[in-house]
């Protein structure tokens, strides 16, 4: 089955079988390996992507029903030298040690703040309650959240002003 | 271009700064390529395993389904393997099974196949006629020896460890009359059960033959220990064997001696073929065959004065091993080390038994078999404050070990004893025994209570452990005064390579950005030793600590007036070639360790922790959930804080976690719950907020001004500090874990009934 | 190893509710399966951790573009939930959350967000699982489920529904299209208690939800029903009879036990066991009934 859909903000297609996973179409074809495979089964949120803005496991994900939408994954938020606010604060504030499920706390995160400029510490806990983390008791990952909240209103106030 | 002069003149001391970490920038962009994102070699097949599913049996035949097509599917069977023994501590663990089948997850035939789709059929294609023999999973049942399963009857190891009255006599004689002797007598029992890693990238690996030897990149902690299993099974020549590590998506010791199978596997597979091979783990795959914690189970007689003051300790300590030995011995000593806790104790009988059971080889896992005695031995003193009437964390400082006291091993505490300071910090941000005082909080149908634990880890291996394994790194000098560290510890996520770096920048007098650290390929790098056993920081630090400082002095005894040191160390370069120092570890003189007797300096530092707990238990439903955690940490010298509280945080959870919800559930073998919807981890709605804080007690040896090893500490404490949470909101004891809301109303029912 | 090949099954999009119920008549006839696709929580899993199945694969339906089965509506009386309308946009939904609050609290206990975005009532509704949070949560305010094919269009009460284990009275060529309920008078007491393995990404163990409407201390209307303590969602019809009869003050722990455990049946499986699930069962049915004042 042909497939068009936006990924990254770019036109891309991809010729798989209606049921493949998004996943499979993203770290295959499409060469975006920042979604990664933690379970298979919607559990652990380490292949998390945002599809028309809502974050949803990619392996859950079949590629049939992508046509003509958007996804955001990892790499759609900012790249090495133009980190986005809220994954320089990730790399900054202990909220990523192993890494393999910082793709996808990003992406929870990033939902998070696209609608919540100002949450609270139990806010982010809630958003990113679909991803497993094993390595930092979370702690540094609501704190690297709160921080890049934090910065991303100083900069609006900034532009604001 | 940057002015290196500049640089070096106006550095600023990176230890103890919170610098970016190294592979942050890659972690946080998808740019950090772990095994599965390194893209397919050419002609690359995927990698299967057929494995047992007969807990114990004999291996009759094996049937492949004449009708399927088998022209495009590599298969390997024990008849290929050259020489089939998994090289690690004792030769009892085949690579592949050839006859007797020991655990239900035994590999037995390897796939490989261009097409996944065809791989999962040709699997379906693969029948083992297994004819099953009686299978023993319970510890008291293998230490009966009734069915012989391993060894002449099931005991993998003892150790015994005496000092005091029982030195005198090896049976239990003297420890009886010397607890007879004491005030207050008090017992118990107390187990611990099965904890799985679940790191969240499984487990994986891709291997490849050429003309320089066999090669494999992939997941993994250790890796000379892969490179020694590929010495054995294929009798290369050490420089034929080209093991490296890709991005690893934590370890916590399920990494450390496992992938020597999955990198052997591949690598057969490979060889029959001629062409590369991965073989990715699945979750299923990855929890059913892989290591777990040991589950253990500990008999505890204490004898203390009225007062409070302990006297003497005999406990009995077993471990379950499963199938074969791996690395058993190590955690069991390990876990009768720690079991005495932090405390004095005069007289002493700690008596370790490692049994074998038809269960999937138990392995490295975080903490290394202390949590379970520590789990003992912390509830066993809040069972003896009890006895008291005394708070038990009153009881616990009473009693520490503090510099000048001896361990149970007759271990002199020769400094860098930060206990008592952690004890003081945790209790005072919790406002621990005021609130104890008051009792529990309940409000309506929910109960608050607080609880303790407060312990000490060793750093490094065991004894003379460092002694034997002489881990060994080595630092080069690059062009314009830059320095690369090559080492064979790895980076799993714990920050190694960013702390590294701090270490051998400030040794060096250099900015932190002119250091870089190699990839830890056995081709390159030296032996290290394994990333395990808190090791790393204290004690390969130490050593690049050492490097660093030497190839720095050797370029400023070369510099001349007014150059730079980037320009004198390019101008030695020049005029004598390539510039490194090789530096081999050397345990202080003084550590003493005699593993006739188990007795002396098992370790040469411990890291101390104190845990507070803070749990809410619902009445009527028995969910906990911990509401505040606070933590104070001895780690002698903190290099990174931010990452040290991270590795502590993630450790306290990993043991909460254990304690409340992780159960490995069997059934005749085989694992019920080999997913991550029924192996329930914690999720950010389930942990607590942490705050920790670090004390530094520096220690003398240690990197950087004294760092010690934290990585396996966090793992004692967070059951028992729950456990004993727990009990104060309820009243309601447990001894044996996990606290599952289920254990707890039965708990509850038994405590109705005997009422 | 993974057994699963997705690569064979064969895949259709309808581009209205009248054309799915066309294919589905037309496959019926034929004999041919049809699983109808929405946001593929529970398909994807089945599928992905089943292993190959034997024989014939269904035709894979999605009908996740599906307009009719995407809206959300209140008549002044009666509430209207498309059935392809996903957790995530219920819990975000005004008339949801102003007229069903219980809904849009449960869906919060749904997995995690990135399962909220993607799971719909309507895929809990056929795959019929009794730890279903979402039909638990609906089942209370006894709910009738549209069902539409080529053959008309039928209305069928939560009860008749359920007919087993993962199974339901929807006949194979029929679509769910929505559940339609009377909501409750505005401000009526709810309970939502869902007891799980752990507070996100769970599956019940037990999971409750309560309606009543309080009159002089009477309760005049009420819903109850619970997951995961029997082999269909659990209507507790006995301890909706008692509270419907008793005056909250004359109720007691006792009666309430004994209702509860006469209407479920909880087994022992591997994330809890019998026991256990039944002593909750009659606690948080009992928390519900103190916070309406009943001495129990």
């Amino acid at each position: 089955m042909k497939v068009a859909f936006k990924v990254n903000g770019v036109q891309r297609h991809v010729d798989m079988a209606p049921l493949a996973r998004l996943l499979d179409a993203l770290r295959g074809p499409l060469g975006l390996a920042g979604a990664k495979e933690g379970c298979g089964e919607g559990e652990c949120g380490t292949c998390a992507v945002l599809l028309d803005g809502v974050p949803v496991n990619s392996c859950l994900v079949p590629i049939g029903q992508c046509d003509g939408r958007e996804v955001v994954s990892v790499e759609g938020l900012g790249a090495i030298g133009h980190l986005s606010p809220l994954q320089a604060c990730m790399a900054e504030h202990g909220g990523a040690q192993c890494g393999i499920c910082t793709p996808g706390m990003l992406i929870a995160a990033e939902a998070l703040l696209r609608r919540n400029s100002d949450p609270t510490a139990h806010d982010v806990r809630t958003a990113i309650a679909g991803n497993l983390c094993r390595c930092t008791g979370y702690e540094r990952i609501v704190q690297s959240i709160l921080h890049a909240a934090y910065e991303l209103r100083s900069s609006d106030k900034g532009a604001a002003e | 271009m940057v002015d290196a002069k500049k640089a070096r003149e106006t550095r600023e001391p990176v230890v103890g700064e919170n610098v970016v970490r190294v592979d942050g920038a890659a972690k946080v962009t998808g740019g950090a390529r772990y095994v599965d994102d390194i893209p397919p070699m050419p002609g690359e097949l995927h990698g299967a395993t057929v494995r047992s599913r007969v807990p114990r049996g004999i291996l009759r035949a094996i049937a492949f389904d004449p009708s399927f097509d088998w022209s495009d599917v590599t298969v390997v069977t024990a008849k290929d393997v050259p020489d089939n023994v998994v090289q690690l501590i004792v030769d009892d663990q085949p690579v592949l099974a050839a006859e007797r089948i020991n655990h239900m997850y035994e590999p037995v035939v390897l796939l490989a196949c261009s097409d996944k789709a065809k791989l999962a059929r040709a699997y379906a294609a693969v029948t083992l006629d297994i004819e099953p023999l009686p299978a023993v999973f319970d510890m008291e049942e293998s230490l009966a020896a009734e069915t012989v399963i391993w060894g002449e009857a099931n005991v993998q190891n003892r150790y015994l460890i005496t000092k005091g009255a029982a030195d005198t006599d090896e049976s239990e004689a003297a420890i009886d009359v010397a607890i007879a002797a004491c005030e207050v007598v008090v017992r118990g029992s107390y187990s611990t059960h099965h904890q799985e890693q679940l790191y969240i990238e499984p487990n994986g690996m891709i291997a490849w033959w050429d003309e320089a030897g066999a090669h494999a990149t992939g997941s993994l902690q250790c890796p000379f220990y892969v490179h020694k299993a590929f010495k054995r099974c294929f009798h290369l020549e050490p420089e034929q064997i080209h093991i490296t590590q890709a991005v690893t998506g934590g370890g916590f010791g399920g990494k450390e001696e496992y992938p020597s199978l999955i990198a052997l596997h591949a690598a057969l597979l490979a060889k029959k073929s001629g062409r590369p091979v991965r073989i990715i783990y699945d979750r299923v795959e990855d929890i059913e065959a892989t290591t777990k914690r040991h589950p253990s189970r500990s008999w505890i007689e204490s004898g203390c004065d009225r007062d409070g003051t302990l006297r003497a300790l005999k406990m009995r300590v077993m471990m379950d091993a499963g199938a074969y030995v791996t690395l058993s011995p190590v955690v069991l000593s390990r876990g009768v080390l720690h079991a005495g806790g932090c405390y004095r104790w005069a007289d002493v009988r700690i008596e370790g038994i490692g049994v074998a059971t038809n269960t999937p080889p138990n392995g490295a896992f975080r903490g290394f078999g202390a949590p379970q005695t520590i789990w003992a031995i912390e509830r066993h003193l809040d069972a003896v404050a009890r006895q008291l009437g005394l708070d038990a964390g009153e009881l616990k400082v009473r009693n520490m070990l503090v510099e000048g006291d001896t361990t149970s091993t007759s271990q002199t505490l020769r400094g860098s004893v930060g206990g008592t300071e952690c004890v003081e910090r945790a209790f005072e941000a919790s406002d621990y025994l005021a609130r104890r005082r008051a009792g529990p909080s309940v409000l309506g149908r929910k109960a608050r209570g607080l609880g303790c634990a407060v312990f000490m880890h060793g750093g490094g291996f065991t004894g003379s452990g460092e002694r034997m394994l002489k881990g060994k790194v080595a630092v080069d000098l690059l062009a314009g005064g830059r320095l690369e560290i090559r080492s064979g510890s790895t980076d799993i996520g714990q920050g190694t390579e960013t702390v590294f770096a701090q270490i051998a920048a400030d040794a060096a007098g250099i900015p932190f950005e002119h250091v870089s650290v190699a990839v830890p390929s056995t081709t390159h790098v030296p032996d290290s030793g394994p990333t395990v056993a808190s090791r790393t920081v204290m004690v390969v630090g130490a050593i690049v600590e050492r490097a660093a400082k030497e190839l720095a002095a050797r370029v400023e005894a070369s510099r001349r007036p007014g150059e730079t040191f980037a320009a004198a160390g390019d101008r030695l370069l020049a005029k004598e070639g390539p510039q490194s120092a090789l530096v081999q570890y050397e345990p202080p003189a003084w550590v003493n360790w005699d593993d006739k007797k188990y007795k002396g300096d098992a370790y040469p530092v411990y890291a101390w922790m104190c845990d507070v707990a803070e749990v809410e238990v619902d009445l009527d439903t028995f969910e906990v959930k911990v509401l505040n955690f606070w933590s104070a940490a001895d780690v002698g010298k903190a290099i990174h804080p931010l990452m040290c509280k991270g590795q502590l945080e993630g450790g306290s959870l990993q043991a909460i976690g254990w304690a409340l919800s992780e159960e490995v559930v069997w059934k005749a073998g085989a694992i019920v719950n080999p997913r991550m919807t029924n192996y329930i981890i914690p999720t950010a709605l389930d942990a607590p907020p942490f705050e920790t804080f670090l004390v530094e007690a520096p220690y003398e040896h240690g990197p950087s001004g004294g760092a010690k090893g934290i990585g396996e500490l966090p793992m004692d404490g967070g059951a028992p500090a729950v456990a004993a949470a727990v009990e104060h909101a309820t009243g309601l004891i447990i001894n044996h874990l996990p606290l599952t809301p289920e254990r707890l109303f039965a708990a509850w029912l038994n405590s109705e009934a005997a009422q | 190893m993974s057994l699963a090949d997705l690569s064979r099954y064969e895949f259709a999009r309808p581009a209205s509710l009248d054309a799915a119920c066309r294919l589905l008549s037309d496959r019926e006839k034929k004999g041919a399966r049809t699983v109808l696709l929405a946001g593929g929580t529970d398909f994807m899993v089945q599928v992905s951790q089943g292993g190959a199945a034997e024989g014939p694969l269904p035709l894979v339906l999605d009908v996740s573009r599906i307009k009719e089965l995407a809206c959300v509506s209140f008549d002044g009386t009666t509430l209207r939930i498309g059935a392809g309308v996903s957790y995530l946009e219920l819990q975000r939904d005004p008339v949801v959350r102003e007229y069903a609050p219980l809904v849009a609290r449960m869906t919060q206990d749904i997995g995690g967000p990135t399962i909220q975005g993607r799971g719909t009532l309507g895929g809990n509704l056929a795959t019929a699982s009794p730890a279903a949070d979402g039909v638990a949560a609906i089942a209370a305010y006894d709910p009738v489920i549209e069902v539409k094919s080529s053959r008309g269009t039928r209305k069928i009460p939560i009860a008749v529904l359920q007919t087993g284990y993962k199974q339901t009275s929807r006949a194979a060529d029929e679509v769910i299209v929505a559940v339609e309920f009377r909501a409750p008078a505005h401000g009526s007491a709810w309970c939502w208690r869902k007891v799980g393995t752990r507070l996100a990404q769970a599956i019940s163990k037990v999971a409750f939800a309560g309606v009543a409407e309080v009159h002089d201390g009477r309760v005049t209307r009420v819903g109850f029903a619970m997951a995961s303590v029997a082999a269909t969602t659990a209507l507790l019809p006995n301890t909706r009879e008692l509270v419907r009869l008793t005056p909250l003050a004359q109720l007691t722990a006792a009666a309430v036990d004994a209702a509860v455990a006469s209407d479920v049946s909880p087994q022992d499986d591997v994330r809890s066991t019998r026991d256990y699930r039944m002593h909750t069962a009659k606690a948080v049915v009992r928390g519900f009934l103190r916070d309406l004042g009943a001495p129990v």
